[in-house]
């Protein structure tokens, strides 16, 4: 299991590497340093000023290595510092990258955390009540309002749940973010239900087809032959035979929650890593966008190695070759 | 039983749920909360430059010289300093001394950058060597100040830095010392002198007597060398970037400039330490507008009254403009902008809707120091000067066909004032019964300009080819389609002249590559000054500052006549001399039209009842310290506006227990 876990990590690390060389190209073939500094210090500003800000930002060396410069470049210093965390300044803002994660993966993760739990503990639960229920109009009924919850776009949940419930019926603040225990979880309460509302249809969709499917099996039949009750074969056989496609879903999500959500974070106002990326998108702030990319594809590599390994944790059957 | 417990729960937690983001311990407090949209990027005054970072180190650092809070035009009065400074000629030719007397007994903000000298003390008095300190910091390269043009008129400004670069580079001892060491050890800005603890003088080499508007913001504001040692960035210290340290009304207590910042009441500030000595910056005016005793600003209660009246501002970081708005309309923001999505909603024909007004809300409007306006690049063959009266008579026509009142009210709700001429109003020489000729729409004169310069129907007489501009664009937003619709307004309008005009949007930097090579003929600009002053527009069309040259004239308009009264203009004192100097100027560009003046843009904000002394301030000046409050009014008005509505909730859930139950029930019934 070792060594295939190392195995995988290693193509995961190519995969990783060949990621940093085309955010290099992407970000540095599309935007020259220049740009990047004019929309920092604004156009007011004297060209001597723009000339200082890119050596203070290594934007002033050659793009790629040559004669004479084969270590003083960008592409080297691109990977150099991506490869060690050293992510530098904001070009936006000139805060170091590294602080700006770290103050921001809190917040993120004070969404995100209860997010993900409450969905799983709501969306299995119903799931299952759906299926346990099959072919009645609970059902149909369970069916209907999913593919509806689906349909509907996240933005509306958010734009409709700050105007009803922040608005109308004052239940929460509309927006905003604070540490302060007293009331955090006022701020927190309209996104996580918002979050919960948007994704519930969707998995109760996947995880009822998962379930009918094997409650079609002949082991449920077998059970129910000898007279097992169908609330048992729900909740413990049916549940936990259907583990591995379900582990296929939610642990590869795991590893992003560190990176938040960028929609609720930005539209609620939470300070996480989320509302950062848009940030970085809106004010062509391109070492924080170069940063959270290299970052989204680390935690995809290490996602898809702890799905792997998750399933030999839930099905003894399983052998890392 | 864990059923009941657990409903109980979750009706208590219905019962106290509430939409209030803040704390309830500050209900009864001066907090004032505002927000901001863009993280500051620097705090640093010699580098901070936007809007979000001067509302902070406009709190935070007192300047010489402040303005008058409610007077108009814009005047000056003394702030740290005792006096506005005396002026006498200096020894080179032509140049200036100004002589600042600072009060003595001022003290900076307690902070730990003080114990650096191992002294054990967290304060310590303004000296005016902490004003020339700063203004080498401004002439030090590696600072990036991005004002150092004006400043290059001070006696050796330039050539101080050029020697600290220089000094650097050969001497790596000397780089790797506190910067106030080796500026010291140069010897300083000789044109900078700091006579004894609290008189510094400050030698303008050139004619500009402007440059005391700079000693009015931030830029020029003493900064303690103590500050710069100690915030550097290392072992967990912040960097001075992100950590001020003043003498003004304000101190920051909590900066997370993603999200939340914090000023609380400085109670070193000079105002709160020395009530006695009635500073004209620490203390409300008495005088002001006929329009500021007409909204309660002249309350004789109020005058004399010592200043800050708030204990605490707060801002909080709103990205999205409806959530922001909406915080508003519950009390939870004590001031708020006109956004766009809700402007039809909250202004009725110019004025406050009913219901806004019904809450108790006020609108002020203020005209902002801009100008936006389209340019024409007179160094052009076909619209320039080289094509002589006929380019001019182009340009004429062009300026004839923009309609700016429609203009306002299609892309901007009306808001702005239509502009005559570059100066708006506010600014001395602006004149509100002034008529630009060529500023009113009239077709038929402009077609009638279009033949005169062999363009009938926009067709050259002699060639029989169509007259084919191009409008060149650099920014984001002209490529966006509300950008892309401006653009097609005055491209419309031009082609009512048979004028072809070609939209052709470039980045900021290929447009610079353009103008540098000359190869552009129409853009479109703005500008916000400075400083109140006419000689801040106007420099913008003088010759010495075309854009050919790296000024930012880049209509490249040259004129003898306009550059010999700019340059008078420019020193003389307001008076009738110097507004007939400046009637002469807008005269030559009312003719000349090098550019087309669309607009000076318009200021909408809203406040609640409970927030007072509220004025709009278009230049780069703190006002928070004049601002008050009721947190009494406005806590009850958050409570009554605010109750939480639950019977939605009984009823979803009785609507649920209804669908449900019965399908068990029957599902039961059957598998029985």
């Amino acid at each position: 299991m070792l060594a295939y876990a190392i195995r995988r990590m290693g193509y995961g690390i190519l995969v990783v590497l060949g990621v940093l060389f085309f955010l290099f190209v992407l970000f540095f073939a599309v935007t020259s340093p220049d740009d990047v500094a004019r929309k920092a210090l604004g156009e007011r500003v004297p060209d001597s000023v723009v000339e200082q800000w890119k050596i203070n930002h290594g934007y002033d060396k050659p793009l790629f290595p040559g004669p004479g410069r084969w270590t003083d470049n960008m592409l080297v210093d691109h990977y150099r510092r991506m490869l060690t965390f050293d992510f530098g300044r904001s070009d936006a803002d000139d805060t170091p990258i590294m602080d700006r994660i770290t103050r921001g993966a809190g917040p993120s993760l004070t969404l995100t955390v209860p997010l993900f739990l409450l969905s799983l503990f709501t969306g299995i639960p119903l799931a299952l009540l759906v299926a346990f229920f099959r072919e009645t109009y609970i059902d149909r009924l369970g069916v209907v309002i999913a593919v509806l919850a689906m349909s509907v776009s996240i933005l509306l949940y958010i734009i409709g749940a700050q105007y009803l419930i922040g608005k109308l019926l004052h239940w929460f603040p509309i927006s905003g973010f604070d540490t302060d225990p007293r009331v955090i979880a006022r701020f927190l309460a309209l996104p996580i239900l918002v979050g919960v509302l948007s994704g519930i249809g969707g998995d109760i969709r996947f995880y009822r087809t998962v379930f009918l499917e094997e409650s079609n099996t002949d082991y449920v039949r077998t059970a129910r032959a000898k007279g097992c009750g169908e609330a048992r074969i729900m909740s413990v056989h049916v549940f936990r035979n259907s583990l591995i496609p379900l582990l296929t879903q939610v642990v590869v999500a795991i590893p992003f929650l560190f990176t938040g959500s960028l929609l609720l974070e930005s539209f609620f106002g939470i300070p996480g890593l989320g509302a950062m990326t848009v940030d970085a998108i809106q004010g062509n702030d391109f070492s924080v966008l170069r940063t959270m990319v290299y970052i989204g594809s680390l935690l995809f590599v290490v996602g898809q190695v702890l799905t792997d390994l998750s399933y030999g944790l839930v099905d003894p059957r399983v052998r890392f070759e | 039983m864990r059923g009941a417990v657990a409903c109980s729960v979750l009706l208590g937690a219905l019962l106290a749920c509430t939409n209030n983001p803040y704390p309830s311990e500050d209900d009864d407090r001066k907090v004032l909360y505002t927000t901001f949209s863009e993280a500051p990027r620097s705090l640093d005054p010699a580098v901070a430059y936007d809007v979000g970072a001067h509302a902070i180190t406009g709190a935070v650092y007192d300047t010489l010289l402040e303005y008058h809070y409610l007077k108009r035009p814009y005047t000056l009065i003394p702030g740290l300093a005792l006096d506005l400074p005396e002026s006498r000629p200096g020894e080179a030719d032509g140049s200036t001394v100004y002589r600042f007397e600072l009060r003595p007994g001022v003290l900076y903000q307690e902070d730990p950058a003080f114990t650096i000298d191992g002294s054990g003390r967290r304060t310590r008095p303004v000296l005016a060597a902490d004003v020339a300190f700063q203004l080498a910091r401004l002439a030090d390269p590696t600072v990036n100040s991005p004002v150092i043009e004006p400043f290059s008129h001070v006696a050796g400004f330039q050539a101080f830095g050029e020697r600290l670069v220089e000094r650097r580079k050969a001497d790596p001892d000397f780089a790797a010392r506190p910067v106030h060491e080796q500026y010291a050890e140069l010897g300083g800005i000789p044109g900078v002198r700091v006579e004894g603890d609290h008189v510094l003088e400050v030698e303008v080499a050139s004619d500009y007597p402007q440059i005391l508007y700079w000693f009015a913001m931030q830029f020029t504001t003493p900064v303690p060398w103590e500050a710069i040692a100690y915030y550097d960035g290392e072992e967990g210290r912040p960097r001075f970037d992100d950590h001020p340290v003043g003498t003004g009304p304000f101190v920051l207590s909590h900066y997370d400039k993603q999200s939340r910042m914090v000023l609380d009441a400085n109670p070193n500030w000079y105002g709160v330490q020395h009530p006695e000595w009635r500073a004209p910056g620490a203390v409300y005016p008495s005088e002001g507008e006929p329009e500021d005793v007409a909204a309660g600003r002249l309350d004789p209660s109020i005058a004399g009254s010592p200043l800050p009246f708030l204990e605490r501002i707060v801002y909080l970081r709103e990205q999205e403009a409806i959530p922001y708005f909406n915080k508003f309309l519950q009390g939870y923001y004590d001031a708020a902008g006109v956004i766009k999505e809700s402007f039809d909603r909250v202004i009725s024909q110019g004025r406050l809707s009913p219901a806004m007004a019904g809450m108790d809300i006020s609108l002020e409007k203020g005209v902002e120091p801009t100008v936006f306006y389209l340019g024409f690049n007179l160094e052009d063959e076909t619209i320039g000067l080289p094509a002589g009266d006929d380019g001019r008579r182009i340009r004429q026509a062009m300026s004839l066909v923009i309609d700016t009142e429609e203009y306002t009210r299609i892309f901007s709700n009306s808001r702005g004032v239509p502009a005559q001429s570059p100066l708006p109003p506010g600014i001395f020489g602006y004149d509100e019964n002034y008529e630009n000729p060529y500023r009113r729409v009239d077709l038929e004169r402009a077609q009638q300009l279009m033949v005169e310069a062999g363009y009938p129907g926009g067709v050259d007489a002699e060639t029989g080819k169509p007259l084919v501009l191009t409008f060149d664009t650099y920014d984001t937003y002209d490529t966006s389609s509300q950008g892309l619709l401006q653009f097609r307004f005055f491209t419309d309008a031009w082609r009512k002249l048979g004028i072809d005009v070609q939209v052709e949007a470039t980045n900021y930097n290929q447009f610079q590559e353009k103008v540098r090579n000359g190869d552009y003929q129409i853009f479109m600009w703005g500008w916000v000054a400075d400083y109140p002053d006419p000689e801040n527009f106007l420099f913008l069309l003088w010759s010495e500052m075309a854009r050919s040259k790296g000024g930012p004239n880049t209509a490249n308009f040259s004129n003898p006549r306009y550059d010999e009264l700019y340059l008078s203009m420019k020193s003389r004192a307001n008076g009738p001399e110097r507004l007939a100097e400046i009637r002469e100027m807008l005269a030559i560009l009312e003719t000349e039209r090098p550019w087309i003046e669309l607009v000076h843009r318009e200021d909408y904000s809203l406040y609640h009842g409970w927030l007072d002394h509220v004025k709009p301030f278009g230049m780069s000046f703190s006002t928070s310290k004049y601002l008050d409050l009721d947190p009494g009014v406005r806590t009850a008005r958050r409570l009554e506006w605010n109750r939480p509505i639950l019977w939605p909730i009984w009823a979803g859930l009785g609507l649920g227990v209804a669908l449900i139950v019965p399908g068990i029930v029957t599902f039961m019934r059957e598998r029985q």
